[in-house]
Formats: C-alpha cells, structure tokens, sequence
C-alpha cells in the first residue's frame, strides 16, 4: 500500500520527497506502477507529479529549442509536429514506444529517469544532444544526456531529484531516423539505432542503444567519419568504433555476441535508410 | 470430399452453418463470468508462497509471524494435505509440496486471508527452513550416474501402464515396425540431424484461478478455470484423499486453455485452504505465477535419421527423443508416447523405428499443450522430407505425395485410417500458392503437413427434452472459448431437426453431467458429439413411441419433420415435440431422455505389425490431416523472419461449424509462429528467467500476417458425428516445420534449434554466405 | 495495512465515492470495491491489455492507473458503454466474425477499437492491426478481429 501525495508545483513535489524516506516520484506509471504491481519496489508514498503545471506541455524557446516537459506523454511526443527534420528521430522513438495504449500513459521523464537501457528515448535523446533539467534539494540544475547514464539503471540524478523537462536543440533541415530490432512490435530494444545527418550532408550523429548501460555515442569517431559518408569502409570503421564502446548483456532479447553484430548492421542499415530520404527530398 | 467456404448465412438445418457462438454476446458486452469474476459471501483470498529453491527438503515451518499478520485465517503446508499423490499417468504430485520441493516457484504454502494483498503479505512472513540437495537442471544430468534423485520413492507409485520408471527416468516407450537397422542398407539418400526444441508458455490470457466452498456437511464445491472437472475431481480428491462424493466441480467461463488447465493447478490448495478456513476462498494465480507454477510444452531432443530411395520412395526412418518431464509426470507419459506415434509423419514408412525417454528434472512439470509432442517431432521429420525432396530433385508437394499415407492404410504400430483428405489439403495449398507474389517478387515458400488424432477416452451426453419440447443438453465437456458449446448444440440440434436456438447447453458439473475426460487433444467434437448424436437419437426413438400411440400408426409409418415435429409419412398430420413431451411428462412413460457414454476403444497397437512398449496410450484415435504453406521474409540486417502470407487446409471430415474451424486454423498457425519464431521460456539456472509478459513475448497483431487464407476439405469420418473429426490441434502443428522449411528456401541455411531468432537465422545466413558480416 | 481512503470518481457517467485501499489500481478498486468486472486482470503488468478502459476518451490500462489519479477524470468501462451506437455495432461484428472466442481479452479489445474509430472512422487494416497491437490475443490469431474492426468501420460510414 502506498500514500498518493499530489504536490501542486516541482518545490512541493521535491520537498515531499525529502520528507518520506521510502517515497518514489510517479510520473506516468506504466513502469513504477508495473513494478510495484509484481512487487519490486514498495514505496511508502508514492509522489504523483500529474498536477504540475510546470512538468507538461512541449514548447520552442525564443531560439527555436524545443523544452519537453518531463510528464509529457509519450504519445504526445510521436504526434508533436515541431520534432521535424534532425529531432524527427525522437518523434519516431516515441512512436514505436510499447503500444498505442501505453504511449497514452508513459512520460518522457519517467522514462529517461527509469533509464532502462533497452528503451526508446535514450539512444534518441542522445542522437539529439538533449539536455535534462532537474530539480531536487539542492535547487535546480542541468545535465548533458552524456553525462546521465552512468551505469546499469545508475544515472546522474541525485537522492530526491526528479526530471521536470527535456530540451533540446533548435531543429536542423536534416533528415533522422530511429530503427529498433525487437522480438515483437512494442518489445523493449534489442538493439535499437538512432541516427541523424548533418545539415550539410557530410556527416552524422548516431547513437546505439541496448547494448550497454546507456547509449553509445562516439562525437570523435563521428567527427572522423565527416565528408566520408559514401565510403562504405569509413563507415564500418565508424560502426566499429561504437562496437568499441558497448558492453552488452546476454539476455532473454538476445546474446552480447548478437547485440554487438547488430550494431554495424544497423548503422549500415539506418544510414541507407536515411539516404533514401535525402534523395526523395 | 468437398472444399467449402464458410457459410455464414443460418438457413435451415444446423450442421455445416457458422452459427456465431451464443457466448459472444455476454463477452463482448463484458458480462462473461470467469473464475476470478466470482464472489462467495465470506470469501477469504488466497496467495501461495513460493519455493526458492529448485531441490530441497523441507525441514520444517515457522508460521507464527504469518498466522498473526492482519487478516489472516489459515494457512496450508504439506503438514495439512496427507499423503495423497496425484497424476493422470504416474500418481507423484502431492497437492502442495511435502517433504521436498522439485523446483523454484513450487508451492510451499498457501494462505487465506481478508483480501489478496493481506494473504500475499503474510505469505512472506512465512518461515521455511530447507536443507539444500544438489539439481538436475536437464534430462542428461538427469540420466547422469550419481545423480540427484527427486522421487526416492518412485518404484511405489501408481501407475497406468508400463512406464520402465527408474531413477529419474519417469517412463520410457519403445516402439517399432520393419526393421529399420537393414533397411539403411536399401537406401540412396539418408539425412540424418538433432534437433532441440523450446519450452513455450500456454499464455492463456487468463490465468489460472479457483474458488472452493465448504458445505454444513463438509462437502466442497469448486468452480476453476479447467478444462475438464472430472480431471479437477480426480486430481484434488487423489491429492487430498477426499471421497470423490465429497467434491462438487463446476466451471464459469474459461478464458482459454490450450493444455494449461487441463490438470491440477492450484485447485487441490485452495480446496485445502478451504477445509481449513472454513469459508469460502478464491485463489487467482498472477500472470507470473502462471508461468511459473503451472505447466509448459516440453523442450525435447530429437535425433532423427530418413532414408529414401532414389525416386523418393520413403524407406526408414529412426527417431530418438529425450523429453524435459519437468518435476512432476503431468502428461508427459502421454505426451512423449504420442509423439513417438507421430514421429513418422503421415507417410508411408515401412521400417520405423522411435524410442523416447523421459526425465525428471528440477523444473516446473511439462504437460499437455495444443499438439503435444506432435510439433516438437515434426519440426525435424519435416525438414527432413524437404532435405531429401532437394537432393533428390522433388518438389516439395512431390515428395510428399509420393509417400502420403491413403485411407485404408495403417498409421505407425497399426491404427486404421478411416478418412484422409491429406491429397486434397495438398492440392488446395498448392493451387493457392502458386506462382509470385503479387508484385512479382518470388516466395520463399516452406510446406509442411501433419496429422492429428481425436478420440481418446470415456465421454458421455444425456439430452432432455423439456416439458414444452425444447431440449437440455448436458455433456460435461468444457468450453473454453473454442466453441465446443455451440458445436455440441448443433449436432444435437441436427439430429433431433429442431432450431439450433432452442437447445440449450448445461454447464459441466460432477453432481449432474456425464463422464468427460476433457476437452483437450481435439477430442470434443468428435468423441463428445458421437455421444450426442446417440443420445439425441435415443430421444427421437422416444418421442416416435409416443408419436405412434398418439397418432395411432407403425413407428415405421412415422417421420421426423423439420422443427421438432413427428407425423406420418404422406399425410398433414403430426404432432409436436411440446405435445409429445407433455405427454411424457404428465401421463404416459415419464420425461424424454436420452443418455450415452461412450470410450474410444479401437485398439493403437496391431501386435501383428509392430512392437510396442510402454505405450500410455492404447487407444488413440481418428486421424485428421493437414497441410501448411508459408511465405516468409527474412531481414538482411537483423535475420528476423516474417511470415508474409499462410495457406492452411486442413481435413477436418466434416465442419460442424466452418468459422470455428477457420478460426481454429487461425488462431493455431499463431500460437505455432510464435513458438516457430520468438517464444521460449529461458532459465538462468534453476531459475525462470522470463516469467512475465514483459519479458516472454507472444505475437501481437502486428507480428501476423494478415493473409492467413484458409481451407477446409471435407473427407467425413464414417465413426465420427456427421463424418466430423478434430480441429483444435492441426492448424499449430506444422507451424514450426513450414516455418523452418520456408527459412532454409529464404537463406540456404537449415536450422535445427527452435525458435528461428533473428539471431539464430543471422547466424545461419552468414554461414550459408547468403548475408556477410558487416565488420571494417 | 487496509486502511481505505474515500475516493470520488466519474465512472461510466455516474458520480462513485468508493474506498479503496490507499495507493490502489483502479483495476483493484473497480473489481474489489466496486465489481466492475469487465476489465480484467491478465497481466498486472500493462502488457496484456484485458484491462483497458477509457479515461477522457483515451484508452489506459486500469492495471497501471492509480485510482488516487482517477478524481476529476471520466473513466468508462464497457459496463457504461451500453447506448453507445458505434460499440454496438462493433459488438455485433465481433460477434459474427468469430473474432470472439475465449473472451477475456475482449472487452479491452473492444475499448481499443472503440477509440480508434473514433480517432480513425475508415482505417486501413494496417491502422486496425497497428491499434490493436496492445491487446493479446491468445486464441483467434486475430484476422477475425481486424476483420470485425474493418466491417464495424465499413458499416458505420454508411
């Protein structure tokens, strides 16, 4: 059994979780309710964050950055029609997120917070250079989303943080794209790939996820890859670079071994992919 | 012999109409009462402590935290159920743990408490204390010498037949015919291969659940989620050393089956905690539960070998199987004697040859599930007719022509076919799939067939006519969804030539149906509608007696009219079933019924022609055929297939119902890609590592092809009931098969492990060079 | 430890005040404390979809939703659904296509369904298949349903 406490703004919610040693921050619930339903986890209160004007809505900054609030829901996301060109990809990460039913329920802070390696958001957050917002005891503060996951479901946020948004970087005329191998439609990633070209068409941002702790980007490897793009041993060698850097588990999705032979082949893949777009544009 | 599409259209007569099940209307307006949907005045909850061990003795309890937790009224140990063991073929299972527990996630205890959070919560307080004793975590470390032991007492219990039991080996069957040793000798080609297979989770979506109650006089009534009471009767009243007068089973509405509920769950400790308690309690196992408790198909090793001449001509074959029994017999006597029966496919063999043992191991129990070691068999003997076929130059649909068995020929240790409508099912596949795809792209198309039987065991139906001449059919058989209801109501309704509405089905109850032993293993509509049938016709003799003293002429004189009427041959005159069950009912003879039991009694083994040992099965049944064909897509980054389009004809002798059947197909083929494709419950260790639906994957809609194209041959059985054999099991089992063969068309690559991953088919790609790796 | 709170909910159009167990499911309040039994427990995971209803007209699983966060929101279950024309006729369809069989996944069948049409009144058996991919079903392999949701769909548009 747990108390639902529903504080009116971010300082209510951050105190409230100062106050109960035992207390968990409930966002949308598909995963905290989930867990605590199979009993995994039993707060004695749970904090639900649902009546916090601040933590809903997408908007765009007078520089045309995007700040998702941390309870926006994930079908919200796939639909937002400002995610366009280089933030597509997390518009199409949000999409294939579970099932139409749990996308009405989710939210992006719940998620990212969760940090569970095989989901959608992290490797398309960090595709995107996003940056967290959080608030907790201590005040308010920001965090890189490289610098987030720090080991398996370890992140960066402290004792009584919780996520209030997203934001991200004003988007680029380029294309993205977000491709998952999962054994199901709607089954946590496999290995999932999301990717990014530059304005200019010269080079990319990629990121792997599930086959490590968080997601794997290599920004020197990319800078590497830069005006090579159409040269397919750069490319492998890129992919090889981010092989270099997974550490993945065997589990009931699928061995390390496959996991770290999916990763070139999904960049191969996306890339290819994404080079159909640019010429269809 | 016919192809039919279905008719959905309801004009006249009841047989061959796709009557929509009555039950539809109640589940869709969500009005369905299901096992967890029921509530007793007084209901205590009940949750189950769980085993974490995988072999361990049980020293002792420590229940005092528990007993003084908030709600609590009872709780259950082994100390509380006696000695009592059951099991349908090797009686080894007590109703709870007692003494030792055989694998992680046993029951241990059981408590019943004020609400289900109360009873879980004192089920943690719950103090066991266990001596560890080492594993056997697989049937060779099973067969090991040296090893752990979990039935010391083995050689004491009952059991139904020969079963060879030693050790850990739970029973062994032997069978054979020809002489398969000298006949290699005779053969151009010979494929020969190992093949493991996986264990699936049944996933009915509703989990398993029960609700005992316990009368002034100690008598217990137990609704369940089943698909048999007679089996809940006999499971808890063995396990308990109850009277079987002593126990009343019911059943609500059954959110599926597919095997899982066909024997005991956790029907016998909620009985237990209700003689304790003495009040009614309700025991609803959460989803993970279920896959831990409850039971799974069986993870077989297969080794198999096929020799054909240079022609094609089939010639030998051996087969070998070692089969996960899991902790507890369960089934899997019967489920590995079958499969050996099956083994050599419907195909004419001359020397055959297949053993089988099976081993206890650590592990949840394996047991009954749609196919029952049909699939398993099939997945190598299947591929390796396509083997032989490619290095002989035959086309799929060739080679098995060539070989097919044909009616009037005896099926492996000497069961005669009576219908078999494999030709047509061929031909109806073949027609369809023929040629590209419709953007001209070429199919990478996987065939397979199989057979099934339906029969076994004793079954029973009584008809009553109601005093205003509509009837009362009672059978005992479970609905669990399929339709068997309906089916039952429209064999009835046909033989007795009165609308299909105006039969109303009971409910099985051990106080008032007759004998069924369940609805599983495609049994239902044929055995159970023999039954039927025979009762019905009793019921039409008796009103053609009434008829002929009424309209005072020759019974021979006298027809059966549509809509329930008698009259005499030629002339207007008749009389009705109200006037006639009136008749009976208040002045002449007493109420029209009609009762039939029956047992399927055509014995499986012609000692003329085969030897057979430890055959749990004596006598099996009709035999219904099928073919499947699939085109699948494999994708070149992730080796992950997808079905694009199935063809699935089956011979199901006559469609009492053609959608149910259609639907049987459908929903058959699915459950089988996903056990072809993605599911498989994984141990780490001792351990179910995937016991959730988060984690062990069913296929969604969007994992199905939506050009699932059905077709449905009739060849009518003359034993069955309008020529009507089984349907449940056909469409499933050459899923994993075709699925496999399309594979091998798709990539070069054979595949003998199960499920095709994406992994494993990626693997197999790179091996047969039909992908690279992408590496710098 | 069954300490109940008061809750006051807009269930199926009628004003509920029910107590529940503090930090309850709404699947656990509707079944225990209210028997509104049409949503089922399959899963408790959020997986399975049996226990899918509609909060404002969007559908959740009831096994995820805290009743606590239920207050000033509209849940409806297929109890409540019973004037509603387009459910109505998808229950007729589901009932002549065979896409009923055990039925326990139904009723969260029917609720996804349901708000599709009302997102999508002519989708494409792609948009059925793709709507439904939340809601298991073990026993039809599902053509039947996507084929009850496109001929619902079909004669609703008439």
């Amino acid at each position: 059994m747990s108390v639902v406490l529903s504080p009116g703004s971010v300082e209510d919610a951050v105190a409230m979780l100062a106050e109960h040693a035992e207390a968990m921050p409930l966002a949308g619930g598909a995963t905290l309710v989930a867990m605590r339903n199979a009993g995994l986890v039993e707060p004695t209160h749970l904090i639900n964050l649902d009546c916090i004007a601040e933590l809903r809505g997408i908007e765009r900054d007078t520089t045309g950055g995007i700040r998702i609030g941390a309870m926006t829901r994930h079908c919200d996301t796939a639909a937002c029609n400002d995610l366009t060109g280089s933030l597509l990809v997390l518009r199409r990460a949000a999409g294939m997120i579970a099932n139409r039913v749990v996308r009405n329920m989710g939210t992006m802070g719940g998620s990212v917070a969760n940090a569970d390696p095989a989901a959608d958001y992290l490797p398309a957050l960090a595709c995107c250079d996003a940056v967290l917002e959080v608030a907790g005891p201590e005040g308010r503060r920001k965090i890189s989303i490289h610098d987030y996951v720090q080991g398996w479901y370890e992140t960066a946020l402290e004792q009584g943080e919780i996520i209030t948004a997203i934001t991200l970087p004003a988007p680029v005329a380029a294309p993205s794209a977000y491709r998952k191998i999962a054994r199901v439609t709607g089954d946590y990633a496999t290995a999932s790939c999301a990717m990014a070209l530059d304005p200019d068409g010269k080079g990319l941002r990629a990121a792997i996820g599930a086959c490590g702790p968080g997601p794997l980007r290599d920004r020197d490897a990319e800078a590497v890859l830069r005006g090579r793009l159409d040269d397919p041993e750069a490319v492998l060698d890129f992919a090889a670079c981010l092989a270099a850097l997974a550490d993945p588990l065997d589990d009931v999705r699928g061995s390390a071994e496959y996991r770290l032979r999916l990763i070139p082949r999904l960049i191969t893949s996306v890339l290819s992919e994404i080079a159909l777009q640019t010429e269809v544009a | 012999m016919s192809l039919v599409q279905p008719d959905p259209v309801f004009v006249g007569g009841s047989v061959g109409k796709s009557i929509a099940k009555p039950d539809n209307l109640e589940k869709v307006q969500g009005r369905a009462e299901y096992i967890a949907d029921l509530y007793r005045p007084g209901m205590l909850h009940g949750a189950i402590l769980a085993s974490p061990h995988a072999h361990a003795r049980i020293r002792g309890y420590d229940l005092t935290e528990a007993l003084n937790a908030p709600g609590v009224v009872a709780i259950v140990t082994g100390d509380d159920v006696g000695d009592g063991r059951m099991g349908a073929f090797i009686k080894d299972e007590h109703a709870i743990a007692r003494g030792k527990v055989l694998y992680v996630g046993e029951p241990v205890a059981a408590v019943a408490a004020r609400t289900e959070q109360e009873a879980r919560h004192a089920c943690r307080l719950i103090k066991v204390d266990y001596e560890e004793l080492p594993a056997v975590l697989s049937p060779e470390e099973g067969l090991a010498d040296g090893a752990p032991v979990l039935h010391e007492r083995l050689a004491d219990y009952i059991k139904v037949f020969d079963a060879g039991s030693a050790g850990n080996l739970c029973s062994r069957t032997e069978l054979s015919e020809g002489d398969v040793e000298s006949a290699w000798a005779d053969c151009d080609v010979i494929v020969e291969g190992e093949y493991t297979t996986q264990a699936q989770a049944h996933v009915s979506m509703e989990p398993c659940g029960a609700l005992a109650d316990v009368d002034a006089n100690g008598r217990v009534t137990l609704w369940s989620a089943n698909q048999s009471v007679f089996r809940v009767q006999a499971n808890v009243c063995e396990s308990l050393s109850l009277p079987m007068s002593k126990l009343r089973c019911l059943t609500p509405r059954v959110g599926a089956g597919f095997g899982n509920k066909m024997e005991a769950h956790i029907q016998p400790i909620t009985v237990a905690l209700a003689l304790k308690a003495k009040r009614p309690v309700k025991l609803i196992m959460t989803r993970e539960e279920d896959f831990e408790m409850v039971r799974a198909r069986h993870p077989f090793r297969v080794r198999m070998k096929t020799g054909a001449k240079a022609d094609g001509t089939l010639v030998a074959r051996e087969c070998e199987v070692l089969v996960d029994c899991g902790a507890f017999a369960d089934d899997s006597p019967g489920v590995m004697g079958y499969s050996l029966l099956m083994c050599g496919g419907p195909y004419r063999i001359p020397n055959l040859k297949a053993s089988g043992r099976l081993v206890y191991t650590n592990k949840l129990r394996f047991g009954a599930f749609r196919g029952f070691g049909n699939p398993q068999v099939l997945f190598a003997g299947e591929q390796q007719i396509d083997e032989i076929g490619d290095r002989l130059g035959l086309d799929p649909f060739a080679i098995r022509r060539k070989n097919m068995l044909r009616e009037g020929d005896q099926w492996f240790v000497g069961p005669r076919i009576g219908s078999n409508g494999l030709a047509l099912c061929l031909d109806a596949v073949e027609k369809a799939a023929k040629g590209p795809r419709a953007d001209g792209s070429p199919r990478n198309f996987g065939l397979a067939v199989t057979a099934h039987i339906s029969g076994l065991l004793g079954t029973g139906a009584i008809v009553r006519m109601l005093e205003d001449g509509t009837i009362s059919l009672n059978t005992g058989a479970t609905d669990i969804g399929q339709g068997s209801d309906t089916v039952l109501a429209q064999i009835c309704a046909e033989e007795l030539k009165m609308p299909f509405d105006q039969v109303a089905v009971a409910s099985p109850d051990t106080d008032g149906s007759p004998y069924n032993w369940g609805t599983t293993a495609s049994r239902v509509t044929y055995t159970t509608g023999r039954a039927v049938r025979a009762a019905a016709k009793q019921v039409v003799d008796q009103a053609m007696s009434h008829a002929a003293e009424m309209l005072e002429c020759p019974i021979d004189d006298l027809e059966l009219r549509e809509g329930g009427r008698i009259g005499r041959r030629g002339a207007n005159t008749d009389v009705t079933f109200a006037q006639i069950s009136g008749r009976a009912h208040w002045a002449v003879g007493g109420p029209l019924v009609g009762s039939q039991t029956l047992v399927y009694d055509e014995p499986t083994h012609d000692p003329k022609r085969a030897i057979a040992l430890g055959l749990p099965f004596p006598r099996i049944g009709v035999f219904s055929f099928a073919a499947l064909g699939v085109d699948v897509d494999v994708d070149d980054t992730s080796g992950q297939v997808t079905v694009q389009e199935v063809w699935s004809a089956a011979d199901v002798g006559r469609a009492i119902n053609p959608r149910l059947v259609e639907v049987q197909l459908h929903g058959g083929f699915v459950q089988g890609l996903g056990y072809a494709l993605y599911e498989e419950m994984v141990w780490d260790g001792a351990r179910l590592a995937n016991p959730s639906l988060m984690d062990y994957k069913v296929p969604t809609s969007r994992d199905v092809p939506d050009a699932i194209h059905t077709f449905i041959i009739e060849d009518p059985d003359p034993s069955g009931p309008f020529g009507a054999k089984g349907a449940g099991e056909i469409g499933l089992n050459a899923a994993a098969g075709a699925i496999a063969n399309a594979v091998a068309k798709a990539t070069g690559a054979r595949h003998s492990h199960l499920p095709l991953t994406g992994e494993r088919v990626l693997a197999g790609m790179l091996d047969s060079g039909t992908s690279s790796e992408r590496s710098a | 430890m069954s300490k109940k709170i008061l809750h006051s909910l807009n269930l199926n159009g009628e004003e509920v005040e029910v107590a529940t167990p503090a930090g309850a499911t709404l699947l656990e309040t509707m079944r225990e404390d209210l028997r509104i039994l049409s949503a089922k427990r399959g899963c408790n995971q959020g997986v399975c979809g049996a226990c899918t209803v509609l909060i404002d007209g969007k559908p959740v699983r009831a096994c995820l939703t805290l009743t606590a966060r239920c207050e000033g929101h509209a849940v409806q279950t297929m109890e409540g659904m019973g004037g509603d024309r387009v459910m109505a006729t998808l229950q007729r369809h589901m009932v002549e296509s065979g896409g009923v069989q055990c039925g326990f996944c139904t009723s969260g069948i029917l609720i996804s369904a349901r708000e599709l049409l009302e997102e999508d009144p002519a989708p494409s058996r792609a948009a059925v298949k793709t709507a439904l991919s939340g809601n298991i079903c073990r026993c039809t392999g599902y053509r039947t349903i996507v084929d009850a949701v496109c001929s619902a769909a079909e004669e609703l548009a008439q």
